[in-house]
């Protein structure tokens, strides 16, 4: 989102040379060309989604387009057993880590708004979940061990990694 | 009157252009409402776009306020009146004297622009822990052909790093190497400069921002790349 919002910017010739791909776009085209197989038994538990608010909302106010439909389709295709948090997409809950907050010192509000999205998974009861977002992987993983709660939280493209068949 | 037959008053009628000011707030509340951390020491975004009508702006900036916030956008997305909320919060950031910015935001951006990385690694290292990362994916069953391509020119795929990857977790660097392997695809990582992230896109830094995300446009110059994977 940094990047692809400074590109805009300050570079806007860079797009008439080279063509810029989300970590989505690359999954799903890999995936839709045939060019990766995933393995269909690997992640049959029940996965809880996690949209991060760089990726979501603040894509779809900054470029007009948010990404929710991609990583749906992406768990779709090899883990059957996904579901949203709620709300989710565009009204979703932050981790409680964006903005650079998880650099800053001030821990017990950060602590405070992950517990927002620790009431949000509760709900679903997943084993385990999954984020497309550094931050967010940070963040949710420290929330839950405050809250302790003992699930995993996975990189979309380390679930995706787990599941090639090679 | 033939012409506009066709046309509603929805096609007709002219967009409103809102410029969106924090003068059109109607201290409707509806941020703070919608907002997780509001009440969590004196935090209340309603209350930061009142400050900012008043022009209180130095109070705001020597505040904790503008830091508290995730920039998360659940406020403005709620906004009947289209303020950006987080556009004011990053401004304020931007505001603050670089050495009272606090925790490590401004320090990243330091440590980016001086050594090429927002955690300091000297190349060496940073070459080191590539290399034996990748010869420990060439050891596991169906990538015993993968090497971590360093500077490797004219490559399909630029892939800069998360810091955090590289520093405390290196066994999170292999998932995209696997999917690159298992896709054939050719990629690159640069040796200087690898970072990923923009952190002066959290400290309202526009000038370090910019120069970060141009060092993306020279490798794919320098490295002859095609495309950017965008690193977040
Ligand atoms: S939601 Fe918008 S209009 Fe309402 S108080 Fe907040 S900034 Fe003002
Ligand atoms: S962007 Fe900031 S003020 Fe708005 S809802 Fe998120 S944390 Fe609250």
């Amino acid at each position: 989102m940094a990047t692809r919002s400074g590109l805009e910017r300050w570079f806007p010739e860079f797009f008439d040379k080279y063509n810029a791909y989300t970590v989505f776009d690359l999954m799903k085209s890999y995936i839709e060309d045939g060019r990766i197989k995933l393995d269909k038994e690997m992640f049959t538990q029940r996965i809880a989604y996690h949209d991060p608010c760089n990726y979501g909302r603040k894509s779809e106010e900054k470029f007009g387009y948010g990404y929710y439909e991609e990583p749906r389709w992406i768990l779709d295709q090899f883990a059957p057993n996904w579901v949203d948090l709620f709300p989710s997409k565009a009204n979703g809950y932050c981790c409680g880590g964006g903005g650079g907050t998880m650099l800053t010192p001030f821990k017990e509000v950060r602590s405070h708004y992950g517990k927002k999205k620790i009431e949000q998974i509760k709900r679903v009861e997943p084993e385990l979940i999954v984020v497309p977002c550094h931050s967010c992987h940070g963040q949710i993983q420290s929330s839950l061990s405050e809250a302790e709660m003992d699930i995993p939280v996975k990189y979309l493209w380390e679930v995706v990694a787990d599941a090639l068949i090679v | 009157m033939e012409n506009s037959k066709d046309k509603t008053v929805k096609d007709l009628a002219p967009l409103r252009d809102i410029k969106s000011s924090p003068e059109l707030c109607m201290s409707c509340g509806t941020c703070s409402a919608g907002c997780p951390i509001t009440g969590q020491d004196g935090f209340d975004p309603r209350k930061i776009v009142g400050m900012v009508i008043e022009g209180r702006d130095q109070e705001l900036v020597e505040s904790n306020l503008p830091w508290l916030c995730t920039m998360c956008a659940k406020c403005e997305h709620a906004c009947p009146m289209g303020i950006n909320i987080t556009g004011i919060v990053r401004t304020i950031r931007g505001l603050v004297d670089r050495d009272k910015v606090p925790g490590m935001i401004h320090k990243g951006v330091e440590l980016c622009l001086e050594t090429g990385n927002n955690i300091g690694l000297p190349s060496e290292d940073f070459d080191f822990i590539i290399e034996d990362v990748g010869e420990e994916v060439a050891e596991e069953e169906g990538y015993e052909e993968f090497a971590a391509p360093i500077d490797k020119e004219n490559a399909n795929i630029l892939h800069t790093l998360h810091n955090k990857l590289v520093n405390t977790q290196n066994e999170d660097l292999v998932h995209w190497w696997k999917i690159f392997h298992a896709a054939d695809e050719s990629f690159t990582i640069p040796s200087e400069n690898w970072e990923g992230v923009n952190w002066g896109l959290f400290s309202g830094d526009d000038e370090s921002m910019k120069t970060v995300v141009g060092r993306i446009v020279e490798h794919m110059e320098k490295l002859k790349v095609k495309n950017l994977m965008y690193p977040e």
